[in-house]
């Protein structure tokens, strides 16, 4: 797999090239690449309106990803967005807006990622809607017993699927039942889960969900928001231009019917070629054991972290991602990244954009090693071997 | 420019390492050089901003000379602080206003961070420069 990405054989200063920061986005294939630059070599027009070859091979392309989509997570409804910040953004100001009324309540997690608090502070903001948020007990779960008080007569539920810091899979399909019982809309953030696990949406039962291409091998700037039937009738546009709608006259407008009516302007029609390759891409690979494999390396390397006197932030439970935050008692986590990154270790650190779970936590921050598909345990080996080295001359 | 002779072989010799790794390990040892500025003795007013580490400042003119305190909960941060004091601690404060961050530039050590952490250091030199100015 690793000779597919052209990226995996650079050196950084000297060294093989190591990269563990999937979480905050993932290499590319060759078969990406490939097809982006083969799209502005020969393909490159706008879509949907004109009736020339390259406008056919452009809406092709683009349409291409949406199927493509649907048929992955089984869905009826996939709105292109420039990803998961996006895609929530727009169930704030397209579903939000339509059908939350003043009083009315959101729950949210402590786990979440800003992209799913920004909105709905802002939101709340605007239209006096309650915030209720879910903690996160020590054991780094849900407090479920607390969602389960908050749920009563909220309107919708916001929870992410796959904690960007700590790795941990919340229970979404209980979250969902628990919900729907009560009357409430979900919507999913799958930015971490999607590129890790297969995810049926039409059988979870979700009515939103929101991700991103460039975690799962696709391009920066393009994700989605999977919408069911049901919520998408009631959403309203929100950004109003080209290609959303279906006339236009001095009087007013009238819009899309499909998807294309939250998709504003012109799209982005080679991220979404190449994001087809990406998923095409994916479709080969046997996710379930890939991930396993992975995170057997991940649980490895949060034993030998621990042992080494780290605090290690994860539980790695069996759908949990291969991801291993941690912190060094005393060294500043960001001279530890610059010391692993002269060895060609590309680590994040910091707050990974969610600072209500670290205020939970009672930190600042940590460091991340996220591992993705084409990582291997040799890597994993090389990093501890090189760690030692690091405490030993630095600690 | 011309720099003092401890500036000048201070340049020479992390120009001699073509190692990432030892550089940033050169720039750990130097954390000790600083005068340290106590952590009971961060303020608002010391803070570097733009730094993504905890890093503060304070400078004293005593007959015409410079005396630079600092320090950082960042040791990579600190070393650079302790660069900047080699730098700078007990000049002239008119001879020490005609350096520019450029020394850094030359030893290679801007080279060898992150971005953040080099504008941190852009930002810091910034600010010591500006509390000279105002103390003169």
């Amino acid at each position: 797999m690793r000779e597919e990405f052209p990226i995996l054989q650079r050196e950084i200063n000297g060294y093989p090239l190591v990269y563990f920061d999937n979480a905050a986005t993932t290499q590319k294939p060759s078969v990406v690449i490939d097809a982006m630059n083969d799209y502005y070599s020969n393909s490159n027009a706008n879509v949907h309106r004109a009736v020339h070859t390259l406008a056919g091979e452009a809406t092709e392309g683009y349409e291409s990803c949406r199927r493509e989509l649907k048929s992955r997570f089984n869905a009826t409804r996939a709105i292109i967005t420039s990803g998961t910040t996006e895609a929530i953004n727009l169930v704030a100001h397209a579903w939000g807006r339509a059908n939350l009324v003043d009083g009315d309540a959101i729950i949210l997690t402590e786990m979440e990622h800003h992209s799913d608090i920004v909105p709905w502070q802002m939101l709340a903001q605007e239209m006096n809607i309650e915030l209720r948020y879910v903690p996160v007990q020590k054991d780094l779960t849900l407090d479920m017993e607390l969602f389960e008080a908050a749920i009563k007569g909220a309107k919708l539920v916001c929870v992410v699927h796959i904690s960007n810091v700590l790795g941990v899979c919340n229970p979404v399909e209980r979250i969902v039942k628990i919900s729907k019982q009560n009357g409430a809309k979900v919507l999913l953030d799958a930015a971490q889960s999607a590129p890790h696990q297969d995810i049926d949406f039409g059988e979870l039962g979700a009515d939103f969900m929101a991700f991103s291409a460039h975690k799962m091998c696709g391009p920066t700037g393009i994700g989605a928001l999977l919408v069911t039937d049901d919520a998408f009738s009631e959403m309203q546009p929100f950004m109003g231009g080209g290609d959303m709608i279906e006339t236009v006259s001095i009087h007013g407008s009238t819009y899309q019917k499909n998807e294309q009516k939250f998709e504003a302007g012109t799209p982005r029609i080679a991220e979404a070629i190449g994001w087809t390759e990406a998923l095409k891409w994916l479709n080969d690979v046997d996710i379930k054991s890939e991930h396993k494999r992975i995170l057997d390396s991940a649980r490895w390397l949060a034993k030998e972290l621990r042992e080494l006197g780290m605090t290690v932030y994860g539980r790695h439970d069996e759908n949990d991602a291969a991801v291993v935050s941690f912190l060094h008692p005393t060294m500043n986590s960001e001279d530890l990244a610059h010391l692993l990154d002269a060895r060609g270790f590309a680590v994040r650190t910091g707050h990974h954009c969610a600072q209500p779970l670290l205020d939970r936590l009672e930190i600042t921050g940590t460091v991340r090693v996220s591992l993705y598909f084409y990582n291997t345990h040799d890597e994993v080996v090389s990093f501890v071997d090189y760690f030692k080295e690091i405490l030993e001359r630095f600690a | 420019m011309t720099y003092s002779e401890e500036l000048t072989e201070l340049i020479e010799e992390f120009q001699e390492i073509d190692d990432k790794m030892e550089r940033l390990e050169m720039v750990f040892d130097l954390a000790d050089e600083v005068n340290l500025l106590p952590i009971d003795q961060w303020t608002d007013a010391t803070r570097v901003n733009g730094c993504q580490s905890e890093a503060h400042v304070k400078v004293e003119i005593i007959d015409s000379n410079v005396r630079f305190y600092s320090g950082a909960d960042s040791k990579l941060v600190q070393g650079l602080m302790g660069i900047l004091t080699m730098a700078i601690d007990n000049g002239d404060a008119n001879v020490v206003l005609t350096l520019t961050p450029d020394f850094a530039t030359e030893m290679g050590i801007l080279n060898s961070l992150s971005p953040s952490r080099s504008n941190g250091f852009r930002n810091m030199f910034d600010k010591v420069m500006n509390e000279i100015k105002t103390q003169m």
